[in-house]
């Protein structure tokens, strides 16, 4: 159609708001169009019209919408509310989407620049808008700071390869055949053994997933500790004492470790030279998502999955970059000094980017690449409002790993010396920092800590004036936690940086793993043990990696999915055969695990009033609300508290410390709270 | 001498069941508890190499109190403590 306008199709309805900002120079009128705004403007003598999805729009899902049936392999695009009862509004965006493309003459896709953006546009621009998906332009920008969506608008690109759509839609396809039939068959083998009906699922990398997180609670549940012993000595010289370790870390048997006492107390020890070298440090790599992840748990405590939605939230604000990248690299095109000049003008950064500014230097870079985005940085731009606590944190964070990229090696000097008593050795060792470099950028989050070694010369003349022996425990395996889960996971290739944490909050969601510290339940273990045995290829990190290298060879556009999804459907095949043949007893596995579950999810803890009956959570017949109750109720004992009638609750892995009440987590708005049940508990009311 | 332990019986058409914990028996015991069992096994001889002698039952009930055992561990601990 001629003298149309073009309709740009955005990702989140924040990148639609800062797009059209950015074109229109502030001068775009927004209105509602079938109960969602859209923006509209002239742009060089051309109209505009900004319309904006909610992630995604579209998901596959079977015809038959039974989640009963199974085999299914003849699966199709759905609008999502039709798939997902959480995806209200999609239908309404598609309708008003469907609206303004009749009044389009050209067609703009500027969903992010990754697999999943560019599979939310294909599907708008292919279902929404009668087929443009081959026509449409495509702005590709890494930030959305003015400067870049302009640049992004004025250099338009040609329709692309369409790969990363490709690869996105068989993505999505392989994993829901893959998810609903397994999924589908544990859950009806279950019911058929007399369970009422519950959704056991396992994905295509949340079975592997699972499977990593039982190798390590089998390892910690049957861990039998071995003792051994650590030595240290007291020494004295002319009123001066210091305290220095045996040279043997592990010291086998108490009989040497007896001996090494009685050889050493009383006796005289001869320091030997102190040894001395400098170690450069160099900065750490710019950060890709997972690392970004890692380093916000370790400095922070949040989980990837916040990390992730903070990290979105700052990008949707233009302060930092797109965030999910694989890259550890900074290229020269973002303009590096106008982004430490820009972030000068921020007080706490405005030393350090004088500093910078001194002399012209390059960031260091990692060895991981990502063809569609740079590493995370962040735009220079000042923030607009006031940010929450956790926004400010990930910001620093991510400002400074920046600056930090720019520094020079940190200079370490290590120091250590050793002390002889006849051919047994005492070591003292110590470390500092004797020249910051990138260090002082990257504040505390760069972790190193100074120990003095004190003034020993060589030949110095010590009394050996105690000598501890101390028995230890080998300590058993740690289990993980989401940030070493996720390494695990990107270490093995499984998944992709945009899924890996939402495949985490699926495990837990599930009831496969319960608490904070990631303790496989019995239903986790059921299903794995359930699948190792019947179906192993559910669980196999190898099958899972390989569809992840075929994924790949679609997006570059060496391999075609219809293939790779024909080699899918065989897999399954395969596996739903054994699962039939075994299908009782996979379900009666199951049902026990399950009935143990849901048992167990009634119990909150140990009464701390009567000591012996436990805390469960009770439903009234009556008022059909639930409350806390004591088991020992017929007994007498009448400990019970009021719950929030809304929300799911899990309890937390130690009761509350100032009353000894079980203490859950309340899941259902945007992050779970914790609770005290006591009403009356005496940290009520109290920070 | 070790306590006798018995796999629960099981019902008709279901598999012999592991005493501790109910799940589907392996030998006596389910595959995870024959794991953690082996494991104590072996952490016997080490045991006796640290301390120069330790009894089996001593051995037995210092690894069910030591707070770095497995569960699995201290329950078939406690099994084969009798």
């Amino acid at each position: 159609m001629n003298g149309g306008y073009t309709l740009v199709i955005c990702e989140k309805p924040d990148a639609a708001r800062k797009i059209s900002d950015a074109l229109s120079g502030g001068e775009s009128r927004s209105e509602q169009v079938e109960g969602t705004t859209v923006f509209r403007f002239n742009r060089k003598g051309e109209e505009f019209v900004v319309c904006a999805a909610q992630g995604h729009l579209y998901g596959v899902s079977d015809p038959t919408g039974e989640r009963t049936v199974y085999p299914v392999f003849d699966v199709e695009w759905y609008s999502s509310d039709l798939v997902d009862e959480d995806s209200a509004s999609a239908a309404r965006r598609i309708s008003a989407v469907r609206k303004l493309a009749l009044g389009a003459s050209k067609f703009v896709n500027a969903c992010d620049f990754d697999v999943e953006g560019e599979t939310i546009g294909y599907n708008l621009l292919r279902y929404a808008c009668g087929g443009k998906e081959k026509s449409a332009l495509r702005a590709t920008f890494s930030t959305l700071t003015e400067e870049d969506l302009v640049r992004a608008f004025d250099d338009l690109k040609p329709p692309l390869e369409q790969g990363l759509a490709r690869a996105g839609r068989a993505r999505h396809t392989i994993d829901f055949i893959w998810g609903a039939n397994l999924s589908r068959a544990l859950s009806q083998s279950a019911l058929g053994s007399g369970h009422r009906y519950r959704t056991v699922s396992v994905g295509r990398v949340q079975g592997p997933t699972l499977g990593f997180l039982v190798e390590r609670e089998r390892e910690i549940r049957t861990f039998v500790p071995v003792p051994y012993w650590k030595a240290s000595g007291t020494f004295e010289r002319n009123g001066m004492k210091l305290m220095a370790g045996y040279t043997r870390d592990r010291i086998e048997t108490k009989q040497s470790a007896d001996k090494i006492r009685e050889e050493c107390l009383g006796r005289e020890a001869v320091a030997a030279a102190v040894r001395r070298s400098t170690v450069m440090v160099r900065p750490p790599v710019p950060f890709n998502i997972g690392d970004l992840q890692k380093e916000a748990y370790r400095a922070f405590g949040y989980t990837p999955g916040r990390t992730l939605q903070i990290a979105e939230r700052l990008y949707l604000g233009a302060l930092i970059s797109y965030p999910r990248t694989g890259s550890q690299k900074l290229p020269p095109s973002i303009k590096f000094r106008g982004i430490i000049q820009s972030l000068g003008r921020i007080p706490e950064y405005t030393a350090h980017a004088a500093n910078l500014l001194k002399e012209e230097s390059k960031p260091v870079q990692g060895v991981k690449s990502d063809a569609a985005h740079p590493a995370i940085h962040p735009t220079g731009e000042r923030p607009k409002r006031s940010l929450e606590v956790s926004e400010s944190a990930v910001f620093d964070l991510v400002v400074r790993r920046f600056l930090a990229a720019f520094g020079p090696s940190a200079r370490r000097e290590l120091a250590e010396a050793t002390l002889a008593v006849g051919e047994h050795e005492f070591r003292l060792a110590g470390g500092r920092t004797v020249f910051p470099g990138w260090m002082r950028y990257y504040g505390r989050y760069a972790g190193y800590r100074d120990v003095e070694v004190p003034p020993v010369s060589e030949g110095d003349r010590f009394r050996v004036v105690g000598v501890a022996l101390e028995e230890k425990f080998e300590q058993r395996p740690p289990r993980y936690n989401q940030s070493t889960l996720l390494e695990k996971m990107e270490r093995k290739e499984i998944g992709t940086k945009a899924t890996r944490a939402d495949i985490i909050a699926t495990l837990v969601r599930r009831g496969y793993v319960s608490g904070e510290n990631m303790e496989v339940t019995d239903l986790g273990l059921s299903v794995v043990e359930t699948m190792t045995e019947y179906a192993p290829s559910i669980i196999s990190t190898e099958l899972t990696r390989e569809i992840e290298g075929e994924l790949e060879a679609i997006e570059g556009g060496s391999r075609g999915e219809a293939e790779l999804l024909r080699e899918t459907v065989r897999s399954i095949v395969g596996q739903l055969a054994e699962l039939n043949a075994n299908e009782e007893v996979v379900g009666r596995e199951i049902d026990s695990a399950l009935t143990a579950s849901v048992a167990r999810s009634f119990v909150l803890g140990k009464c701390p009033i009567c000591k012996t009956g436990d805390l469960r959570v009770i439903r009234s017949k009556a008022t059909k609300k639930r409350f806390v109750g004591c088991s020992n109720f017929s007994s007498g004992c009448r400990a019970s508290a009021p719950l929030p009638q809304k929300g799911t609750l899990r309890t937390a892995s130690k009761p509350c410390e100032r009353c000894s009440w079980p203490v859950v987590y309340v899941a259902g708005g945007r992050r779970p709270w914790r609770l005290c049940v006591n009403p009356n508990c005496p940290g009520k009311g109290k920070p | 001498m070790e306590a006798l332990r018995q796999p629960q019986l099981p019902g008709k058409g279901e598999a012999m069941k592991c005493p501790i914990c109910g799940r589907k028996a392996v030998t006596d015991l389910c595959r995870y508890h024959a794991e953690a069992e082996e494991k104590v096994r072996l952490a016997y001889p080490l045991w006796v190499k640290a301390y120069g002698n330790i009894e089996w039952k001593d051995f037995l009930d210092n690894v069910k109190r030591n707070p770095q055992t497995g569960q699995w561990a201290k329950e078939i601990a406690e099994l084969l403590r009798g």
